[in-house]
């Protein structure tokens, strides 16, 4: 694969808080115009990995870089998604103008949206299935609708890559269904996709995987990422029943992000 | 003689209405965004923290609206340190520069000779001695105040939602916060002498709260809030007139009630859109 292919490259990078580190030294790859699925138990990091990707938070220690260059910035073309329970309760903002703000990084403070711009708005409504929602209040949604909606602001923004913090976490059936459409047309658009997962059959269904364990465990495609192995020094011995389902640990006790999700499988 | 003509018939009069009404402007503008993103508390904290820096002006004679910039300094500096070395939650860190500020004020001011009449005309303000002077320093502050809160409209919304999200859409959040901190402490620093440190805080927060019971966005709130924060200034002044109250007392006590009603007659308007 040549660079110019990758969407990230990560050497002895060192992720965390402040003080507190979330993924210890960890060198992966993530390439460009494919879907990847970064995979872990609560806690390991997976979130983390998006913050730093967005240029979010900066690395304590060695490198990532994001289409060869420094992370975040005005123009760097990576849209992050974030998660439906995040939501700005009491502010009156219609789910137009929440999705006009995936504009924000083209216009900055000032700028006037063009009728090109308008338009843009227009057709992510459309394809995520919310245009009937226009006018309705954020926390008039459900959280299925409100996802949608924070996927219609990312596909607003001008971006190569698309991340999503875990999009289809106890979604809705049409959430789920619409979410799972726009992940694999932007891939077919040339778009990456990056999202993380609590889902081993979304990992599988990947065409790049990241296993997490409070440090990158593997990365590659999923058959040599996913092995028995692997998932063992990741969850731990006797952490894994292949035949009991697909969710290697509990979502409803979620260290990354202390919310409540409820179970669901998606349809891949 | 219409009634409500009457009280302003004097000069002082007039100028406490403009000034009134100046400081209802501001306030309940950059208040829109105080109410919005949580930060009353902060705000109460910060009318009473500007407080040692006023107290110090008058009694050693220096330019009090210096020394309520260099307390507000002293505030947010201090907030933001207790923030970054502990990791107590940020309402404590307030609360403790809040007492600590005050205290300190009131420290200030009990060696003066005018105890009682210094710390009541720093916190209750003295509306009906606005002079030119006053009225040139509310506009000189009040006009940056004004065109900051609608400038940052992006930025802070973007900040509503997360500083993470402000960040990936290219806001800025820690600028953002800071100039809205800024604005803020103008605010407060340019009206206090109109309507005290006290009932800034009401113009501040009950407007906009008032304009958040009825608004569906943003825009609609700042017009409705700088409409009510005028009609509050009025009518404040008028029943001050004929009650014979304090002028700036009055003006925050219709802040608040205003408030209340509208929460209830906010239902009916509910119901009768319900049915038609």
């Amino acid at each position: 694969m040549s660079n110019d292919e990758l969407l990230v490259e990560a050497s002895d990078v060192v992720l965390g808080y402040e003080r507190n580190i979330a993924v210890k030294a960890s060198s992966f790859t993530i390439p460009h115009r494919k879907v990847t699925t970064i995979i872990g138990p609560n806690g390991s990091g997976k979130s983390t990995i998006l913050n730093a990707i967005a240029g979010v938070i900066e690395p304590l220690s060695g490198e990532i870089s994001v289409f060869g260059r420094k992370p975040g910035g005005r123009h760097s073309e990576v849209a992050y998604v974030m998660q439906s329970l995040a939501f700005p309760e009491g502010t009156p903002i219609t789910v137009r103008e929440a999705i006009a703000m995936g504009l924000y990084p083209k216009l900055g403070w000032f700028g006037r949206p063009s009728a090109d711009d308008r338009a843009r708005v227009q057709r992510a409504m459309e394809r995520l299935r919310v245009t009937d929602l226009a006018h309705r209040h954020l926390d008039e949604l459900s959280g299925g609708q409100r996802q949608r909606v924070y996927v219609a602001q990312g596909m607003t923004q001008r971006h190569e890559a698309l991340l999503l913090d875990e999009p289809l976490t106890g979604l809705d059936i049409l959430s789920a269904r619409t979410i799972d459409e726009i992940i694999h047309s932007e891939r077919d658009r040339g778009h990456a996709v990056v999202l993380t997962t609590h889902d081993l059959d979304e990992a599988r269904a990947a065409d790049w995987v990241i296993l997490m364990s409070g440090h990158v465990v593997a990365a590659g495609p999923p058959a040599e990422v996913l092995t028995r192995r692997n998932l063992e020094t990741a969850y731990g011995l006797g952490s894994l029943h292949a035949s009991d389902g697909d969710f290697l640990d509990d979502p409803h006790i979620d260290g990354d992000h202390e919310h409540e999700h409820s179970r669901h499988q998606h349809p891949h | 003689m219409d009634w409500f003509l009457e009280p302003f018939l004097l000069g002082f009069q007039q100028r406490a209405l403009i000034g009134g009404l100046a400081a209802g402007l501001m306030s309940s503008i950059v208040g829109v965004w105080l109410v919005l993103r949580g930060m009353s508390f902060f705000g109460d904290a910060f009318v009473h923290g500007v407080l040692p820096g006023i107290a110090a002006a008058v009694i050693f004679g220096f330019n009090p609206y210096l020394g309520a910039a260099i307390a507000a300094l002293v505030m947010v500096g201090g907030i933001e340190l207790i923030h970054r070395q502990t990791a107590l939650k940020e309402d404590t860190a307030i609360g403790l520069l809040f007492v600590g500020m005050m205290a300190l004020g009131v420290v200030i001011i009990s060696k003066s000779n005018s105890y009682t009449g210094s710390l009541t005309s720093i916190l209750f303000g003295d509306i009906f001695g606005v002079n030119a002077e006053t009225l040139t320093a509310m506009l000189v502050l009040g006009v940056p105040v004004l065109v900051g809160s609608l400038l940052l409209y992006r930025p802070l919304l973007a900040l509503s939602f997360s500083a993470t999200k402000a960040k990936t859409l290219g806001m800025n959040p820690r600028f953002t916060h800071a100039a809205l901190l800024v604005l803020i402490a103008t605010a407060v620093i340019a009206s206090f002498q109109a309507v005290g440190t006290l009932l800034v805080f009401a113009l501040l927060v009950g407007p906009p709260a008032t304009a958040a019971l009825v608004t569906r966005t943003i825009p609609q709130m700042f017009v409705i809030s700088a409409a009510l924060a005028a009609f509050t200034v009025w009518l404040g002044l008028v029943l001050s007139y004929y009650w014979g109250t304090a002028g700036a007392a009055t003006i925050a006590l219709v802040a608040i009630a205003l408030f209340f009603v509208t929460l209830a007659v906010r239902p009916l308007f509910r119901q009768k859109e319900a049915t038609t």
